[in-house]
């Protein structure tokens, strides 16, 4: 179980975070919503080791991982997409999933240089890895195609498969769904389904309420950097909080 | 001992000059231009073929001539869509090597010297040049001067409002390129008067360029990039500790200091770090 | 065969070497400038790798190579060890101090990194002009003793070209491995590389590392081949024309730096004067930034693309990505 516990993050005078507690099941998803503002990034950030909690705890499976760069965080099975996907316009669709994979490399410098049968025999396995995910995304015709000359949708699925491929564990998924169509948007369910039936545990943030509650069977709701709501997804909308926060207390 | 140090301090008088442009450019452009020393270089080769004060003018206007090609090739850069900081330093960097051959082929390989004052000044006991006492006084000059305009001037406030933030000075009407190119130029200005001062005391040759871009960085970099007061103070530090490396080790040891510095403030300081959400710097 | 295949770089260099071999073979004096332009082809190669892949300009190749010249020189004089021993001292010393500096500055930009290189360079130059009971001073080193069997311009040639077919074919196989992908993503967004999973430090070092080995290996050539070392052997100006050659040639490219090196040894042929080859360099540099960022090389594969017409995007039938 991933839990991140009382986390605080201040930047100078101003305080982003303020105690929040996130809990990631394996094999289950779990929704994050909020609006623009409320600490979500900041929040993934901290778990993910791109920042330091001023204050708090993160653990995974009961190993403090708090400390860790993110590199070493990914390495434990956690990892995370970006808001505004992190691409090389110029490299191709199958090169930046392939890149994904790099934790699932064992061969060390020496025998990549050599060229020696294992490193070559890695190679192909991961590549076979990457091409089965491109084909399980509907991407499989892109394999060779410049992530440049892709729709936003098409490069934010290549930024979630990206995901797919180094995340064993946990998944941290930021508004993946931005952009896209309803077909991708059902293979990106589909997708995010298929990685928690698999086992791994997947936090969701996004703003469309409908992809959350097919998804999510429970949902935390951050407002100005507290949790203002923890639990079913079903029942998010009714909360006045919820409702007062999303929309103004005018209307509730 | 207090001899070595007074002489540091008046060598790092021009170091003090040559950090200024480091720490002009890097914080308007971003970007370091590593022909400095060649543009101190060609100054001081005009100045020698041409005697007196129009040679100095001439050396002047030829070093701000060379950076204005630094500041235009610049400019270029960013019309031809490169955000990159790498790109123009490299291009500097072979600015700088045309330079040198430029003056190779022209010159030669002899050194561009000057005759100077030929007697010491003896203050309180101490042997003092003059040329240094000249170097100083020119340098507090500048350096109060650039105070001035950056604080007390439109001008300033328009250079500092640019090196903050170029997009929203664009957007308040304020001629960023404009500013940008005359920032290489005032560069091109202060790296031929400290090549020009540099003529009158030890003299430099072809193979100055880098050397000199090199000290100024350091120079530029050991109490912080910010200000014409910092370059100025960090141009003292250096000089000193390569008095004092001479005096009291080897020639060897003084002309590695401003290397050394370079490296241990690199090392140790923030200088340049990277975000760890990956900003470029 | 998949292997010549899957190595097309490796296959030009060989088919190069092969052709400058046959070419030179009975000539002794272009023999001789094959040679040497073949030992600066190599530590431009290896400025190619650390700032065409890894994205460190480095500027102190040329510093690689004296260190490992230097190092070979006395392994052989002072130790009396073979040419081998030597040679695995030159790719060593290198190497660590590559790794030393890279692990103390990696978080820094591009630019600084830039600096402190150019900054060790010149300080590897002072202490070996300096450092008179080491390296001789400014005298230098004479009588270094040659290779064995390799003992005549020829021989140094194919030892020469052998070395630098390898290194492209470890080159080659580096860039085709979760490693050198790894590198090209820290080279464009070290953030991004992070969250592969990526030890940004880890892989920049070793990179700087294996640079700076490889730039070694061809001081150690350099020693055995000229059998006399001085300060002005390998210097600032070699790494500049190193990292010059490689940029204008096409520095992300594996072979870009061969041929910018190749073309420019041939183009200096052709100089009015030695003076200015400064002048040839730092000019071509500024228009090949300006105009053709990604080296000669770039230009020759955007207009190669450009008329090809695009094949149809297809699945692959095999796993090939």
């Amino acid at each position: 179980m991933l839990v991140a516990q009382g986390i605080r993050k201040r930047f100078g005078g101003v305080l982003a975070l303020d105690g929040v507690d996130v809990a990631i099941q394996p094999g289950q998803v779990s929704g994050l919503i909020g609006r623009n503002g409320s600490g979500k990034s900041t929040l993934f950030n901290c778990i993910s080791g791109f920042l330091k909690p001023s204050a708090g705890q993160v653990r995974v499976d009961g190993r403090d991982i708090s400390a860790y760069p993110p590199e070493r965080i990914v390495a434990c099975g956690v990892a995370r997409t970006f808001q505004t996907p992190r691409v090389e316009p110029r490299a191709t669709v199958g090169d930046a999933i392939l890149c994904g994979f790099y934790t699932k490399g064992r061969s060390n410098w020496l025998s990549a240089l050599a060229g020696l049968p294992r490193a070559v025999r890695e190679e192909r396995r991961l590549r076979e890895a990457a091409f089965l995910l491109l084909e399980r995304l509907g991407l499989a015709e892109f394999a060779h195609v410049e992530i440049g000359k892709l729709s936003m949708g098409r490069v934010r699925l290549v930024e979630v498969g990206r995901c797919l491929a180094a995340g064993s564990r946990f998944l941290l998924l930021d508004e993946p769904a931005a952009g896209l169509t309803r077909e991708e948007q059902s293979v990106l369910a589909e997708q995010i389904r298929r990685v928690a039936a698999d086992g791994a545990g997947v936090l969701l943030v996004e703003h469309n309420f409908d992809l959350i509650r097919a998804l999510c069977r429970d949902v935390t709701v951050l407002d100005e950097g507290r949790v203002l709501y923890a639990g079913a997804s079903a029942e998010v909308a009714r909360d006045p909080r919820v409702v007062a926060a999303y929309l103004g207390t005018a209307a509730a | 001992m207090l001899e070595f140090v007074v002489r540091g301090l008046l060598l790092g008088s021009v170091l003090g000059i040559l950090a200024l442009p480091m720490g002009l450019l890097f914080t308007t452009v971003r970007t370091i231009d590593f022909a400095v020393g060649a543009y101190a270089l060609l100054a001081a080769a005009v100045a020698a073929a041409v005697p007196g004060l129009p040679g100095l003018a001439a050396g002047l206007l030829c070093a701000v001539g060379a950076a204005g090609v630094m500041g235009s090739l610049y400019l270029l850069l960013r019309r031809f869509g490169c955000e990159d900081a790498i790109v123009p330093a490299l291009m500097s960097f072979g600015l700088a090597v045309a330079i040198a051959s430029l003056v190779l082929l022209i010159w030669g390989t002899q050194p561009f010297l000057r005759e100077g004052f030929s007697t010491f000044l003896s203050i309180a006991g101490l042997r003092i040049s003059p040329q240094g006492l000249v170097d100083l006084a020119i340098e507090l000059g500048i350096v109060a001067t650039l105070q001035a305009v950056l604080h007390r001037t439109d001008l300033g406030r328009m250079m500092r409002a640019t090196a903050a933030n170029p997009a929203g000075a664009a957007l308040a009407a304020i001629p960023v390129e404009a500013l940008q190119f005359a920032t290489f130029a005032a560069g091109g200005l202060l790296a031929g008067v400290a090549g020009l001062l540099i003529m009158y005391s030890s003299g430099l040759d072809f193979t100055a360029p880098l050397g000199l871009t090199l000290s100024g960085f350091g120079a530029s970099i050991i109490f912080g990039i910010g200000s014409p007061l910092r370059a100025m103070l960090g141009g003292f530090a250096m000089g000193t500790a390569e008095a004092l490396g001479a005096g009291y080790s080897s020639g060897m040891v003084a002309g590695m200091v401003p290397f050394a510095f370079v490296l241990i403030v690199l090392a140790t300081t923030r200088f340049g770090e990277h975000g760890l959400a990956g900003d470029r710097l | 065969m998949t292997l010549l295949r899957a190595h097309p770089n490796t296959l030009v260099a060989v088919a190069l070497c092969a052709c400058v071999i046959l070419a030179v073979r009975s000539d002794p004096a272009w023999t001789d400038t094959a040679v040497l332009t073949g030992i600066d082809t190599l530590i431009a190669l290896s400025a190619g790798l650390s700032f065409g892949q890894a994205g460190i300009l480095s500027m102190a190749q040329g510093a690689f190579a004296a260190l490992g010249a230097y190092a070979a020189a006395l392994a052989a004089i002072r130790l009396g060890l073979p040419g081998a021993a030597g040679l695995a001292l030159a790719l060593a010393v290198p190497a660590a101090i590559g790794y030393a500096l890279a692990r103390a500055l990696i978080r820094l930009s591009p630019l600084a990194t830039a600096l402190a290189t150019l900054a060790l360079g010149s300080l590897v130059d002072i202490v070996l002009r300096g450092w008179e009971s080491l390296t001789g001073g400014y005298i230098g080193l004479a009588g270094i003793p040659g290779l064995g069997l390799i003992n005549t311009p020829l021989g140094y040639l194919l030892l020469v070209c052998a070395m630098l077919c390898i290194s492209v074919f470890g080159y080659e196989n580096l860039m085709h491995s979760r490693h050198g992908r790894a590198l090209n993503v820290i080279r464009h967004d070290r953030a991004r590389a992070r969250a592969d999973g990526v030890d940004v430090n880890a892989v920049l070092s070793t990179a700087l590392a294996l640079s700076a080995a490889m730039a070694g290996s061809a001081g150690w050539v350099y020693a055995h081949y000229i059998s006399y070392l001085g300060p002005d052997s390998l210097t600032t100006n070699t790494s500049i024309a190193a990292l010059l050659t490689a940029v204008i040639g096409g520095a992300g490219y594996i072979l870009g730096p061969v041929f910018g090196t190749v073309l420019f040894e041939a183009l200096q042929r052709f100089l009015p004067a030695q003076e200015a080859q400064g002048l040839f360099y730092g000019g071509a540099l500024v228009v090949i930034l300006l105009v053709a960022r990604q080296g000669l090389l770039g230009l020759a594969a955007t207009s190669w693309r450009g008329r090809r017409r695009l094949r149809p995007v297809q699945a692959p039938a095999s796993a090939a990505v």
